[in-house]
């Protein structure tokens, strides 16, 4: 049952990388990011690193917020 | 063990789910309740008391990001 979640963990992970490879919008790319990042917590999470845990999931916004604001400036990147 | 089993399996469900839907609006939904499920899952996996922190850090981290994602596609759909 632990090898479920553990294989369930690194399959979200690399389908959130693949998937923001793939996708072609930005805000696609941005939400792929976030899936990735649901996979790397769980995964650290099921190895037991809490405190590394805990500071990827309070980083992990700062990031995509900074993306954001660069974004909001290109009318393009909502198509 | 049956518990987190769901909860990963729902998880994966909905990133399946957002990746493939075509739609950047209708993916945040989705993005939402595999955030949720992952929260739970962390909470559920090990015992140990700073699980409840770095559930309630991934928490607050996740709806923070897709919060952002939504209102800034709104701002740029909306000019």
């Amino acid at each position: 049952m632990t090898d479920l979640i553990l294989i369930l963990a690194i399959f979200l992970a690399l389908f959130g990388g693949i998937a923001a490879l793939v996708v072609r919008s930005a805000f696609d790319k941005l939400i792929c990011l976030g899936i990735l990042t649901a996979g790397a917590v769980l995964f650290l999470v099921e190895k037991g690193y809490l405190d590394a845990a805990i500071v990827v999931s309070l980083l992990m916004p700062v990031g995509t917020i900074f993306i954001l604001l660069l974004l909001g400036k290109k009318r393009e990147a909502a198509k | 063990m049956i518990v987190e089993g769901i909860c990963v399996v729902i998880a994966v469900y909905c990133a399946v789910r957002a990746v493939f839907e075509p739609k950047t609006l209708k993916k945040l939904p989705y993005l939402n309740v595999m955030n949720f499920a992952v929260a739970g899952t962390i909470v559920l996996l090990i015992p140990h008391p700073i699980t409840v922190f770095a559930a309630i850090a991934y928490f607050i981290g996740s709806t923070l990001e897709s919060n952002a994602i939504a209102s800034t596609f709104a701002q740029l759909e909306g000019e």
